[in-house]
Formats: structure tokens, sequence, C-alpha cells
């Protein structure tokens, strides 16, 4: 799963966000490494639709304009659960060797 | 207001880019992020942001139809995607170095500037073309078109034979980088062919389009 990816999935695993909402929670969740750019969040909202892994929540027009508020589905919380793991365990594995007496951390 | 009304102009253009069912349900939500992420007073389209909405685009109109592709066929496609990268990069390199290319081939054999000003020409003019090529065929292999296929390994071969008589023209002793290019690009283009005509791609292509959709439900 790519960086980008990952980190839409964890913006949207405590409740519904709308786009520009994505974009401010990842650049918080990253602490400001990540700076998500619209063509790159919509290309991959589009395709996490596709496959079923977010969904629209609910629309609402704001300022003349659509606002669509997008929600993680069962499977994508599920994926997100599973990638996370899959990080941690690696993260895991990796500080173990680096520190094999654990004395450092 | 008016700075706000030519950015949004801006950013219109751009997203014509985009396939236009996607533009027609998600084209005003985008603008909108895209004007609330822009900076007070900004006028032009941001370059990240733009870069970031071409390569969206692409990737878009770049990725299978319903059904999707085996994993053979999807190297292949990212494959031909790095092939009109690459030659791209090329085209950059020969735009930028152009001036002390003319100048090299000048005082090393000025009895040949003739023909390696008309060379360095037909590259230019020849590179943009290439590039479609690829992304055209990355496009329609992607889709599991069996005549794209076909068409790809037609242009494979007419690659290895001017290849070849580049070698034989002795293109090693006069452009060493322009001949490695070439072999890279060579390359990648075998690799595509060898993967495209996998076992594993097979039914891919010979699925009828309409079978495809119903595959995908």
């Amino acid at each position: 799963m790519q960086e980008a990816t990952f980190l839409i999935l964890t913006a949207l695993a405590d409740g519904s966000q709308h786009g520009y909402g994505i974009i401010t929670e990842v650049k918080q969740i990253s602490d400001g490494r990540v700076r998500l750019r619209a063509g790159t969040l919509y290309t991959a909202l589009d395709r996490l639709r596709a496959d079923g892994l977010v969904t629209v929540d609910r629309e609402e027009i704001v300022d003349n304009r659509l606002r669509r508020y997008y929600r993680l589905t069962p499977a994508g919380a599920a994926l997100l659960a599973a990638e996370a793991a899959r990080m941690q365990a690696n993260a895991h594995a990796a500080m173990a060797r680096l520190n094999p007496l654990g004395a450092v951390t | 207001m008016s700075n706000s009304a030519d950015l949004e102009r801006g950013y219109r253009r751009v997203l014509a880019c985009y396939p236009r069912a996607f533009r027609q349900e998600n084209e005003d939500e985008i603008l909108g992020v895209l004007m609330d992420t822009a900076e007070e007073g900004q006028r032009r389209v941001g370059l990240a942001e733009a870069a970031a909405l071409i390569r969206g685009a692409l990737r878009m109109r770049l990725r299978p139809g319903p059904g999707r592709p085996p994993r053979t066929v999807s190297a292949a496609v990212r494959l031909m995607c790095i092939g009109a990268a690459v030659e791209l990069a090329a085209l950059a390199t020969l735009v930028a170095t152009m001036g002390s290319l003319k100048a090299a081939v000048l005082a090393r054999d000025p009895a040949q500037w003739h023909t390696a000003l008309l060379m360095l020409t037909a590259k230019e003019v020849f590179a943009p073309i290439g590039i479609a090529l690829w992304l055209w065929l990355a496009w329609a292999n992607g889709r599991g078109h069996d005549w794209a296929r076909l068409i790809f390994t037609w242009f494979f071969g007419l690659f290895t034979v001017s290849l070849l008589i580049a070698l034989a023209q002795h293109a090693a002793v006069y452009a060493p980088a322009d001949l490695a290019a070439l072999t890279a690009l060579w390359l990648v283009a075998l690799a595509s062919v060898v993967l495209i005509f996998s076992k594993a791609s097979r039914p891919y292509y010979r699925q009828e389009p309409g079978e495809r959709m119903r595959a995908a439900g």
C-alpha cells in the first residue's frame, strides 16, 4: 500500500471527512511531512471507492459548491488494520535488530 | 475576486485532462478543494498541484477498464509508461544540450555537419511521437486489446532493426550516451513484449470486451 493511500485511510479511520478535511488531517497525522495534493487525493479516492474500501457518507452544498464526505467501509477498516499491524510488526523487528539487548529505545 | 476567477479558470483547464465521466462527477468538488488549498491572492495554477493533477489524470486514463488485468499485463503497462518517461528524459537532455552537441560535431567532424544536424532535428521531431506511441499502447494494452500487442510487437521489430543499423554505423563511437539510452529503451520494450505474450497474459487478451464487463459485474 502506498503511503498516501495509507494516510488517507487513516484520516478516515475515526469518522467521515470531506476532501479538504482529509488533506489537513493527513498533514497533521504525518507531522507536516506529507502534503497531499488534490490530484493525488482524488485519484486515490476514485480507486478506493471502486475497490469498495471507501464510500460517500453524505453530500452538502457549501458556498454553491458540492462537498462530499467520505468514510471507510468495513472492508476499508479491515484493510487498514491489517496494513497497520504489518507495519507495526516490521517496525518492531527493525528496532529489535538494531538494539538486540533492548538497551536503547 | 478576479484573482480567484483566474485561478479557477486555470485549474479548470488542467482538470480537462481527466476522463469526462470522472469530471462530471468530481470536477466541482475538486475545484472546491483546490481553491481552499490555494494561497491568499494566488492567481496562477501551482506547479506542484498541476503536476499532481496531470499525474492523476494519466493514471486514471491508463488504468485498465473493468476486469482486472493479470499482473503480467499491469507490469507491461507500467514498463511502457517507463518507456515514455525515458524517451521524455532523452528528449529533454537533447534539447538542453543541443548547443554543445552542435559545437562538438562542428569541431570534430565538420564534413558530417549536415548529416548530424539532420539527425538531431529528426530526433527532436520524432521523440514526441514516440512518447505518444508508448502511452497510447500502454493504454490499449491495459484494456486488453489484442491489436495493441500486435502493434507493439511490430514497433518493437522496427526498433530492433533501427538499433542494429545504428550499431552497424558505429554510433557507439559518436554518441555513447544516446546508444545507452536507446539500449535501455530497447530492453524495456523487450521486457514488455515478453510480458504481453506470456502465458498468464493470454486469457486477458482473448476475452471479448463484453465478456470482460460481465466478469467485472
